[in-house]
């Protein structure tokens, strides 16, 4: 009877404290006597890092914090982790101490200093090296209300970058857009008429052709401009009748290309290159209708402007042929 | 109407004078109680059997409120959390709630039924029974015999108990979690790990002890005092309930004060 | 040596219970206290033990003032009283034998076997053989008090006091009590304080009989003196009429 209560009594308080110390151990993330490997860290300020923070490298969870403590100088914190000794980390590693959620909790990144040239890391003194503990240089991220401070002054930055912007897209350079591309129609529609005469006036082509080329040339070059404007500015409310337009230039210029293949066969190789610069600006224009006339598609997606510029360089390539060889094409409509 | 504020005033002063006798009394009681705690002989034997009677047996009510307890947090917390709030800070909720407070309050207010009504029905019996006088005339230091080993035994097995109903409110709110919650077991111990402190258990611990020795204090106190047959003892039990229970969640927020600062 | 109460005053709140008690018990004798219910008796025999401490004057036994001793002394004082509670008093929790030996086992003197040996010897002279492994609860109302007497004998104490040892007891179990009593004190040779109200008992056990009245002993003698008495409080308490009494108040 007697032992049978001192039993229960002593398993209830042996239960207890097992309970007690085991959990403890095990939520403060105590990792039983697995073997470590001791790597020291010195850095100006640990921020809100804590004794049981996790340790991570390359984003998995390595190890943890053991100890933290000021230095006797003064001048410095170490931290003690506590790391998987299967992990073998960079020659070259620092470490950056951040916070692992918006929630409190901080961690430790073992990182390479050289992807992150604009943080400080700790220099380590060269007497640290021999003590045959490794010690890592770290760099303790600024603070949440460091941060807001940091965004507030970007934001302000935006704000005034945004006004600018708006400044740019005015009506005045929308309009500017839309004419362009109405003479860009135009140059096209004197394309046309020139090829139009090629075909009735055959023995005159010669003389016309230069008047013809440098007709064309400057429509090229009326052409570059409008689509370096439409590389610099876009707006919304323009977005739609400007498309229209380009459409409308390029619809056009294609009909020139069937004008031209229609008055010579033999033109037809030399088209096929325009045509290819044609479909181009025609892609131009999809890929711009496509963006619904929306500025964060054309802000998305860089490489428009950079197509718009090839199909530009094509076409002043097959000006630059037309000019140089006038007879590879002249001659052969004519003969 | 003069009658009437003399016999409030006179009612007044004797509520004073009632006060003061009864903390005169407990002060007695327990300047007795530290004297006898020289008295090695008397209430060593009586340690365990006490142990068991107050710790070991009120193991199972105190399992039974601390499960219930980590499912209703656990449940609760979901509910309170929207969106906005991280779904893992139901372990940190459950677990902080149960080791800090719920823990050791809930156990400790349940107790203070089983444990301090039943000291008080008791000794209150042997005292109007003459039982504790007969334990005077065979040399018996009554307080050493009988309010000795149950104080200590309180302080003890308290912490003890208070530490296991922490751990099963716990695993009653991690598995409700698993279970009727969209959670993880991995996110639940995030939970748990992220606000956790050594401390955390010690306080609690702290708590269940500084319980232990009122619960079982206040109903050695009343039981000892009792007088006038059942009636008498019923309202000992009925006090020892009563004024332990205040004097804990009293306790409770002391202690919080002083050491969560 | 004897038991010598001088002035003793004592009060519970605003009630005076005794006022001015003063009796000498010698030793050897069995001496009963009569008195009407709630006059004071078991008030003053709680003093001999110091159960109760006296607000004014002294109790002496030994030659010791029990109301000024330290709590070590008055502890020491007490081993040589056995007393036998109204109800028996009987620790519920606990066998008989372990009742009996419960005196014995604070003595600290004797081992186990001896302990037992000796409840056994004691269990035998209130006739209650064999059952000492019962609990109080499984005990009659006058088996409790016979266990309650072997308790208090347990430790051959010098003194025994008796709070109505017959009270609610029937004739024929007040007659056995009533013999234990007289044994005890023969064959112990014990001094013994008998509280009662029942005369009959009081009678046959007692050498010397005192008359409670009022917080004071208003008559001390032989029982052939007590019968013999005319003080109308004496006469009217041993008669059972309250006229007499009512008379002198």
């Amino acid at each position: 009877m007697k032992e049978g209560k001192e039993f229960l009594v002593g398993v209830v308080i042996v239960a207890g404290i097992t309970v007690a110390l085991v959990g403890t151990l095990w939520l403060k993330g105590s990792n039983w006597g697995r073997p470590t490997v001791r790597v020291e860290v010195l850095v100006q300020d640990v921020a809100q890092l804590s004794e049981g923070n996790p340790v991570k490298f390359r984003g998995v969870s390595i190890g943890r914090v053991s100890s933290i403590a000021v230095e006797p100088s003064g001048l410095a914190v170490r931290i003690v982790l506590e790391l998987d000794p299967e992990v073998i980390l960079p020659a070259s590693a620092a470490v950056v101490l951040g916070p692992e959620s918006l929630f409190g909790s901080w961690q430790v990144d073992i990182v390479q200093p050289e992807f992150y040239p604009g943080f400080p890391f700790m220099d380590v003194p060269a007497g640290e090296v021999e003590r045959g503990v490794r010690v890592l240089g770290g760099y303790a991220l600024p603070e949440l209300s460091r941060l807001t401070a940091s965004a507030e002054q970007i934001s302000a930055n935006l704000a005034e970058l945004s006004a600018r912007f708006e400044v740019a897209f005015s009506q005045e350079t929308a309009d500017h857009l839309a004419r362009a591309i109405t003479n860009l129609s135009d140059v096209s529609e004197q394309i046309r008429d020139l090829v139009a005469q090629q075909a009735e006036i055959a023995g005159s082509v010669t003389a016309r052709a230069d008047s013809a080329l440098t007709q064309i040339e400057a429509a090229s070059r009326v052409a570059r401009r409008s689509f370096e404007r439409i590389e610099g500015i876009l707006t919304d409310a323009q977005m739609d009748s400007i498309v229209i337009n380009v459409r409308l230039a390029s619809g056009n210029i294609e009909r020139i290309a069937g004008g031209l293949a229609n008055s010579s066969d033999d033109l037809t190789r030399t088209l096929a290159r325009a045509d290819t610069a044609f479909a181009r600006i025609d892609r131009i224009t999809a890929g711009i209708e496509a963006g619904e006339g929306s500025l964060g598609r054309l802000f998305a997606d860089s490489t428009l402007a950079v197509r718009a510029e090839g199909a530009l360089g094509q076409l002043d390539l097959l000006l630059q042929d037309l000019r140089e060889n006038p007879r590879r094409y002249i001659r052969l409509s004519v003969f | 109407m003069t009658e009437f504020v003399t016999q409030s005033i006179r009612s007044v002063g004797g509520a004073a004078v009632g006060a003061v006798s009864t903390v005169g009394r407990a002060g007695y009681l327990a300047a007795g109680a530290v004297r006898a705690l020289r008295k090695t002989d008397i209430w060593t034997p009586h340690l365990i059997p006490q142990m068991a009677r107050i710790g070991v047996e009120s193991v199972p009510i105190a399992l039974f409120i601390a499960a219930f307890t980590g499912v209703v947090l656990a449940l609760q917390s979901s509910y309170t959390f929207t969106d906005s709030v991280p779904v893992y800070f139901v372990g940190a909720l459950v677990g902080k709630t149960m080791v800090l407070e719920l823990g050791p309050v809930l156990t400790g207010l349940a107790l203070s039924g089983r444990v301090g009504a039943n000291i008080a029905a008791e000794l209150g019996t042997m005292r109007v029974t003459e039982q504790v006088d007969a334990l005077e005339t065979l040399a018996y230091d009554p307080v050493a015999y009988l309010v000795v080993p149950r104080v200590l035994a309180g302080a003890a097995m308290f912490p003890v108990v208070v530490i296991l109903a922490d751990a099963l409110g716990i695993a009653a709110g991690w598995v409700t979690s698993l279970a009727l919650l969209d959670l993880s077991s991995e996110e639940f111990t995030k939970g748990l790990r992220l606000f956790f402190e050594s401390f955390d258990v010690l306080f609690g611990a702290i708590k269940a002890f500084s319980f232990g020795i009122t619960v079982t204090s206040v109903g050695c106190f009343f039981g000892f005092h009792a007088t006038g047959g059942a009636e008498g003892v019923g309202r000992a039990a009925t006090r020892a309930v009563v004024v332990s229970s205040m004097i804990l969640l009293v306790l409770d927020a002391f202690w919080a004060a002083v050491l969560l600062q | 040596m004897s038991i010598d109460f001088h002035d003793v005053h004592k009060s519970f709140g605003s009630k005076e219970i005794l006022k001015g008690f003063t009796l000498s018990v010698r030793d050897g004798e069995t001496l009963s206290i009569i008195g009407q219910s709630g006059v004071g008796k078991s008030v003053a025999l709680k003093h001999i033990v110091g159960l109760l401490r006296p607000d004014r004057g002294e109790i002496w036994m030994d030659g010791e003032n029990v109301g000024r001793q330290s709590e070590e002394t008055l502890y020491a004082l007490r081993r040589q009283v056995g007393y036998v509670f109204q109800f028996a008093a009987l620790f519920d929790s606990m066998t008989i034998a372990d009742n009996v030996a419960m005196g014995l086992r604070r003595m600290g003197e004797m081992d186990e076997e001896a302990i037992a040996a000796r409840v056994a010897e004691c269990l035998a002279m209130v006739e209650l053989d064999g059952y000492g492994r019962r609990y109080p609860a499984e005990l009659s109302g006058g088996q409790k008090k016979r266990a309650g007497v072997a308790r208090a004998i347990a430790a051959r104490p010098k003194y025994i006091l008796y709070d109505e040892p017959t009270t609610g007891l029937d004739p024929v179990t007040t007659t056995i009590i009533d013999e234990l009593v007289i044994r005890t004190s023969e064959e112990l040779g014990v001094t013994g304080v008998v509280v009662t109200h029942d005369m009959t008992s009081a009678y046959r056990i007692s050498d010397r009989i005192a008359m409670l009245y009022e917080g004071r002993i208003r008559f001390v003698g032989s029982p052939e003196e007590v019968r013999a008495c005319a003080d109308p409080v004496v006469k009217g308490f041993i008669e059972g009429r309250p006229d007499l009494m009512e008379r002198v108040t």
